[in-house]
């Protein structure tokens, strides 16, 4: 591995801020993020554990619940069949959107700031996509036969009915899942073979060593895997928009007002990234403050991503907007009636959360000043991922519980156990985290080698250096 | 082939010691002591010794013997109504005719046994007094008979006896001369008025009084008051023009005559076949009604207001002087007039025996008597006084009264609290009550005696006509301890047991001859009634009009009536009905104050929907110097200065289960109905208490104050007012309007896109595929598809009465879920009625709406929305077309039931079927799937009984005939407001009611092809007189 011995050096790339601040050099990086995961984790780190695996335990107690006695333990109910569950479902599917979309699409276009984030973002991803498998899944109400959803070969011919935006889900979500943790891993090949060859126990050393597949940072080793990167790069992109879109069909295939919009596909894209993005940042604003990688994640990371965060939060806004005319244009009264109770029915609180969280907040980022601090964009990415559970929390309950016949509307009431599963997904979750913090390097230390100055002392991607 | 049912338990009759096997028993001789040690004879209990030939002879002795034990078909013959009656085919339900005494008359019946359990109830359409149809309550008794809550065993001061205890009363009462006392229910038995004469002679003194719980018969009285005799009236409302209901409720369920009274109204109001005029009615009344819903011209007032219309009503026909009567009463006078007797006037339960006899002279006067109104001479003695309950009851008090039979009644529940009737009891030395449970009166009776079911006991009566009507069992009585009422009757009688087989056949013996009585006898069971046994008509002279109208008192009235769903409370403690939404208000689970909205703004108390159920303020209620708490209903529509409360509630029923307990992870014990005591207990609160010692139905001068207090309560439906232009889902005109344009209902659909106007949505391509893909293998290799099934139901004759709810509620083993979970929106009928307000002035919720209602089964599309979105293709569409759910393919996703336009797909959110009791378990219908948690559940068009047919076709090598098949619901019907049937066939009568110009289907914008359609309902208003009456 190469070293570096001078740190005087930083040259600037064009306009372009430089992307690793503190006159870090190659070894400093490696030091800066192997060091977290061969040293005791700090203490914030054991609080928070144990916090997380509290409400892991808390999930676990309570899906045992839910399968001793039914589906009944939830709200759900005869117009609102689908609850908080599935609001959870596409909540998290929508957060497992940010880390393949950095690492993918943003690698395609040769956007070199995701270098920083792009580890700890797809690490996000396969945590949120956990969580948002585990809903679909207990949410059935006979979970014990959940693999005829699977086209499995069995002695009645009897398969899956592939008409069903549910069966096409089993399959997005699950190829989006495997996909993105091949990618991650595969990612993860040449900082594992750091660590190994870091590593000052045998055991470490062995399981490091298995987990790096005997990688060497040979020249061939190289360009195998960045030929690699770069097929899998383009294997996810499309995955990216196909999985929101196929969660999105479950609601527009639908004849229910408030559903049937042809709009959903790009609109729950968009509504993932946005999601995404502020979770990103709600986690790396706490990671790089406690593993002290501000230089790595720097405050330009977080300034893009909040631009990110404007942009889509305000194509989100659109949508709304263009869902309301489109039911007045429509002239259909199940359609206008839906939106009108929307905005004005018994859930309005819930959706005047969604508007001012999603549309209103992210407008702030217009001003620089505020997109440049730190606890304006923790607050504010939070606030986000309020408003986005509220959204599908709008589309899900707001839609279902008046539809066509006024005879059979209803009200949505969560219990207690719906509340406590939604706080035990996020043990889960950060669990998941947690131990990925622990364990492995939580910035791409290779990637980020590259866009050091260092690695470009020829200037080559400056026409015209001065 | 024997049949074995499931043995309930009785506690262990208690042996009084008095009782001795033999002299040695007596005497506790030391061998007799030394061998009762053994159970059983020396030996017995040894071993059998000998030959491996003995041992298994033995051992098939005892299985055959073990299997007989454990028989319990009624060893009485029974005669099967269809079948042939010595081949038992298990599996093969049997049905045999029967009837249900209900409210003083029998309700002829079908009832189909499998294997020995009655399953379920129909009506007897060849009997002359039945239509074939049933009721809430006759479809309920199925439920009651299974009740887990039914007492088991006699009680003697609330300890276990044995029937031989209760026996040797008997014998002792022969032996001195008793004052004996009995309350009985009305009955129209010939038996049993046999057996009172018996009675009678052998007790000269007995004071025997018909006790009806709502109180005396205002209408016999009032009748009787006219005419001099009690005559009982049939009203031919398909022969009438106009009519004039002054809160008569006779569409209502708790109607005596009910199921004619709807099947006859039906005739008159169904538009088919260029059939384009139908009757008008009026109705004024006192609280909103099933009638008051069908009404063309609906005015609410308070009851006493009612009964001055009637009064005014007399003058205007000119059969009274008196002041000049309002607009109303002259427009109503001046239709009467112009019909003549195609009119009928008719006054409700609620009103006094004046107005009774007045409408009896106007109908008299109109010459409707014998045209739309046939008087029957029921040879019935004088009607009941209201003084009579008072006088026993101070009889009572004196000492006077040595043994009271109380039959089929619970006086200390339902008495008038004046009277303190349950003090009055303690004086009677020997006080009998025979009843289903150990209700009120039986706990504070000194003899309890369990009554057996009609079900399980032989017994007789007549229809409403008077027809005779058999009573035969279907099954031994579950519980030992119970014995019919004429064999207690007898009993005490006679001093000796008579089965009441005998008992019914000897009262027969003279009816039928006894020359070939045995064939008779059994023509008589097969049919279920012997022909031309009705009673006579009678066109009385000119009617007497003595009593006059009592002026209405002002301040707050108070009216109080039987419960469309629990009757007088003797459906309290039946889950069916606890659960089946009151039609007009959609409570289950309660009792309400009803009143109206401006009088609940005056009182200042309101009910509040709040997240799915209705906060209600709790108040008192005070009048008669009884009071009892209520929380308040605000219903549109009812009466201002009035408050209406429903009878039959706030039950106090004993119960021997044990409280199911189970630990925090399992919430069987808050998710099971039976789980804590019996089910009718702490539901509501006794209205009877306000009556006043008279039992009358109205009280004025009511005092209502708030407590402050609120109760939840739970509708399955909130208020809400249909916009009709922007959602037409139930579609209506006026009778001109129809006669325009008989089409109008197609006047509300959006029009069709991308075609002429002419093309109507169920023509309308679809986006995938064929409307019946008849060349898949699926629908090419079945014969199903040979019919498609279809159903049209018509809004201008359903009243909305629930009769289908519950018979489709016993026919396809659909799970009561309680009050909490109602409230939570899981309820799992499979066919609801929709209610739905309708205010002339727009969307504006107005103190005095119209009232329409929808009754909403599966819609069977064709497209159907819930098909596509299943992944795992457990809702599939039949070759027949129907839609079909797949239970044990179901892994409950519920995407289907959100995909539901209509919403009647059904969820299991909890075990349901894992904790119903073990009776109640006998009452589900083998041919239907009980469901399991976790599965999605909805009407199915009863597929069972498409396949039986079929099933029976193929066998017989046929055709099915035409109109085989008749839905659960359909059979129910008393209006026949329902047609099912083969859509291929162009004679079936659904095919015919198709081509109904009034025919519509629901969203039908949406291109999914309901199956079901709907006739939509027409009015025939007339000109209204602008004043407010």
């Amino acid at each position: 591995m190469t070293t570096v011995t001078d740190k005087s050096v930083t040259l600037p790339v064009g306009d372009e801020p430089p992307l690793v601040t503190g006159n870090l050099g190659f070894h400093d990086i490696t030091q800066l993020v192997s060091y977290h995961t061969e040293k005791r984790p700090p203490s914030a780190w054991y609080m928070a554990f144990a916090v997380s695996s509290t409400l892991l335990a808390v999930l676990l107690v309570l899906i045992a619940y839910l399968f001793w006695n039914g589906i009944g333990v939830w709200g759900n109910n005869n117009p609102v069949g689908w609850g908080w569950p599935i609001v959870n479902f596409v909540f998290w599917v929508g957060i497992g959107h940010a880390g393949t979309l950095i690492s993918a699409i943003l690698f395609l276009f040769r956007q070199r700031w995701r270098t920083a984030i792009n580890r700890s973002a797809e690490a996000m991803t396969l945590f949120a996509v956990i969580c948002a498998l585990l809903f679909p899944t207990i949410h059935v109400g006979r979970v014990w036969v959940i693999y005829w959803t699977l086209p499995l070969p069995n002695q009645m011919e009897m398969w899956p009915q592939f008409k069903s935006p549910l069966l096409w889900d089993v399959f997005a979500v699950s190829v989006y899942f495997t996909v993105s943790l091949i990618f991650w891993y595969v990612g993860l090949v040449p900082d594992v073979a750091t660590l190994r060859d870091r590593a000052r126990s045998i055991w470490r050393r062995r399981i490091m060593g298995f987990l790096s597949l005997g990688w060497t940072g040979a020249n061939r080793h190289w360009r195998n895997y960045e030929k690699t990167y770069l097929l899998l790069a383009a294997l996810a992109t499309p995955l990216v928009l196909s999985v929101h879109s196929v969660v999105s069909f479950d609601f527009a295939i639908s004849i229910i007002p408030g559903w049937h919009t042809t709009i959903f596909p790009p609109y729950f894209v968009a509504g993932a990234i946005f999601s995404g993005f502020a979770m990103v940042m709600t986690l790396l604003i706490i990671a790089r403050r406690v593993y002290n990688i501000q230089n790595i994640i720097t405050m330009n990371h977080l300034e893009k991503m909040a631009i990110i965060i404007l942009v889509t939060g305000t194509m989100v806004g659109f949508a709304y907007i263009t869902e309301f005319f489109i039911a007045w244009y429509s002239q259909v009264e199940y359609e206008q009636y839906a939106f009108l109770n929307r905005a004005t029915g018994p859930y309005a609180w819930a959706y005047w959360t969604m508007m001012s969280c999603n549309l209103l907040f992210p407008q702030f980022f217009w001003i620089k000043r505020l997109r440049r601090s730190i606890p304006f964009l923790f607050v504010t990415s939070i606030i986000v991922n309020i408003g986005m559970w509220f959204e599908r929390f709008v589309i899900t309950v707001i839609s279902l519980h008046r539809d066509f016949l006024p005879s059979s509307w209803d009200y949505f009431n969560p219990t207690i156990v719906d509340v406590l599963t939604l706080a035990g997904s996020f043990g889960l979750f950060l669990t998941l985290f947690l131990l990925f913090l622990r364990f492995l390097p939580m910035v791409a230390m290779a990637e980020v080698k590259v866009v050091l100055p260092e690695s470009d002392p020829h200037f080559y991607d400056k026409e015209d250096h001065d | 082939m024997m049949i074995s049912l499931p043995i309930v338990d009785s506690p262990e009759a208690v042996r009084p010691e008095r009782l001795w096997r033999s002299p040695a028993h007596l005497r506790q001789d030391p061998d007799f002591v030394e061998s009762s040690r053994e159970e059983f004879m020396p030996g017995a209990s040894n071993p059998p010794s000998g030959s491996r030939r003995h041992f298994l002879q033995l051992l098939g002795a005892s299985m055959a013997l073990g299997g007989l034990a454990a028989c319990r078909r009624p060893v009485e013959h029974v005669m099967p109504f269809a079948d042939r009656p010595e081949e038992l085919i298990p599996g093969v339900p049997l049905r045999y005719a029967t009837a249900m005494p209900l409210r003083g008359v029998v309700q002829p019946l079908v009832v189909k046994s499998n294997d020995g359990r009655p399953t379920k109830i129909e009506g007897n359409a060849q009997h002359p007094g039945g239509t074939g149809s049933t009721g809430v309550f006759e479809q309920a008794s199925l439920l009651t008979l299974y009740d887990p809550d039914r007492s088991r065993v006699l009680l003697r001061n609330g300890t276990a006896t044995s029937w031989d205890d209760f026996l040797s009363l008997c014998q002792r009462l022969q032996l001195g001369s008793r004052r004996v006392a009995v309350l009985a229910a009305p009955t129209s038995s010939p038996t049993m008025a046999r057996l009172r004469a018996e009675l009678e002679a052998a007790f000269p003194q007995t004071n025997w009084l018909e006790y009806r719980a709502e109180g005396i018969d205002a209408e016999a009285l009032g009748i009787e008051s006219a005419f001099g005799v009690p005559y009982r009236p049939v009203y031919h409302f398909d022969r009438a023009d106009v009519i004039v209901s002054l809160d008569a409720d006779f569409l209502g369920p708790t109607a005596r005559n009910f199921r004619h009274n709807t099947r006859r109204f039906a005739a008159g109001r169904r538009l088919h076949e260029g059939k384009n005029t139908m009757s008008r009615l009026y109705v004024a009344e006192s609280a909103y009604s099933s009638t008051g819903l069908m009404a063309d011209h609906r005015r609410r007032m308070t009851s006493g207001r009612v009964s001055e219309l009637a009064a005014e009503l007399a003058v205007a026909l000119g059969l009274r002087q008196g002041d000049s009567p309002g607009a109303f009463a002259r427009q109503l006078a001046g239709e009467l007039q112009a019909a003549q007797g195609s009119g009928i006037v008719l006054a409700g339960e609620s009103q006094p025996a004046e107005v009774h006899a007045l409408c009896a002279a106007i109908n008299q006067a109109l010459d409707a008597i014998g045209q739309t109104v046939d008087l029957l001479n029921t040879a019935a003695g004088a009607a009941t006084q209201p003084q009579a309950l008072a006088a026993l009851v101070s009889d009572m008090r004196d000492g006077l009264v040595d043994v009271l039979l109380m039959m089929g009644v619970n006086p200390v529940y339902d008495a008038p609290a004046n009277l303190s009737f349950s003090d009055a009891l303690e004086r009677v030395s020997d006080s009998i009550h025979v009843g289903l449970h150990v209700d009120e009166t039986a706990q504070r009776s000194t003899w309890h005696v369990p009554a057996a079911h009609f079900l399980e006991s032989w017994g007789d009566g007549r229809t409403w006509d008077g027809t005779l009507t058999p009573i035969q069992p279907l099954i031994a009585p579950l519980y030992e301890g119970a014995r019919s009422h004429s064999e207690i009757l007898g009993a005490l009688a006679s001093g000796t047991f008579t089965r009441s087989y005998d008992q019914v056949r000897a009262t027969w013996q003279p009816v039928l001859g006894t020359d070939d009585f045995e064939t008779a006898w059994h023509r008589v069971l097969h049919d279920g009634y012997l022909a031309d046994t009705g009673y006579d008509t009678i066109i009385p002279y000119g009617a007497a009009l003595t009593g006059s109208v009592p002026p209405s008192p002002g301040g707050l009235e108070l009216v109080l009536r039987l419960d469309p769903t629990v009757l007088d409370g003797s459906f309290a403690n039946n889950a069916w009905c606890q659960e089946l939404p009151d039609p007009i208000t959609k409570i289950v689970w309660d009792n309400v104050a009803i009143m109206s909205p401006a009088t609940a703004r005056e009182l200042d108390v309101a009910s509040t929907y709040r997240k799915g159920r209705y906060v209600a303020d709790v108040v008192t209620l005070s009048a008669n110097g009884q009071q009892i708490d209520l929380p308040v209903w605000v219903l549109p529509g009812h009466p201002d200065h009035s408050v209406s409360v429903s009878l039959g509630y706030g039950r106090n029923i004993a119960t021997t289960r044990p409280e199911r307990k189970t630990p925090i992870w399992d919430t069987d014990d808050k998710t099971d109905v039976y789980a804590k005591g019996s089910i009718a207990t702490g539901i509501g609160a006794n209205a009877y208490l306000l009556r006043d010692a008279l039992a009358r139905p109205v009280a004025s001068g009511l005092q209502v104050t708030k407590t402050g207090r609120t109760w939840t309560i739970v509708t399955t439906q909130d208020h809400g007012v249909l916009d009709v232009e922007a959602r037409p889902l139930v579609r209506m005109a006026t009778l001109s309007e129809y006669q325009e344009d008989p089409e109008f209902a197609l006047a509300h659909e959006a029009p069709t896109p991308g075609s002429d106007e002419k093309t109507r949505f169920e023509d309308y391509p679809t986006l995938w595929e064929d409307r019946h893909p008849e060349d898949s293998p699926a629908f090419r290799d079945s014969d199903y598809w040979q019919n498609q099934w279809g159903m049209v139901i018509d809004l201008n004759t359903c009243t909305g009465c629930n009769a289908c709810v519950v018979a489709c509620q016993a026919e396809n083993n659909i799970q009561v879920v309680g009050k909490t979970e109602v409230g939570n929106g899981r309820e799992l009928h499979w066919l609801r009625i929709d209610r739905y307000f309708l205010s002339d002035d727009g969307l504006e919720v107005s103190d005095d709406p119209q009232m329409v209602v929808q009754p909403m089964p599966c819609q069977h599309c064709e497209n159907a929305p819930c098909e596509s979105v299943c992944p795992v293709a457990a809702t599939v569409h039949s070759p027949d077309g129907t839609n079909q759910m797949i239970y044990n393919r179901c892994i409950g996703t519920r995407y289907c039931a959100n995909n539901c336009p209509y919403k009647v797909r059904r969820f299991n959110y909890y075990n349901w079927s894992k904790t119903i009791p073990e009776t109640v378990r006998m009452a589900q219908n083998p041919d239907v799937t009980i469901r399991f948690r976790g599965v999605m559940e909805k009407c199915s068009f009863c597929v069972q009984r498409i396949r039986s047919a079929q099933k029976n076709a193929g066998l017989e090598k046929r055709q099915l005939h035409r109109d085989e098949v008749v839905t659960a619901c359909q059979q129910a019907c008393p209006a026949e407001a329902i047609t099912f049937g083969d859509l291929n066939d162009p004679g079936s009568r659904v095919s015919r009611e198709r081509k109904n110009p009034r025919r519509y289907t629901m969203l039908a914008e949406l291109n999914i092809r309901p199956r079901v359609s709907y006739l939509a309902r027409v009015r025939n208003p007339g000109v209204i007189p602008e004043d407010s009456a």
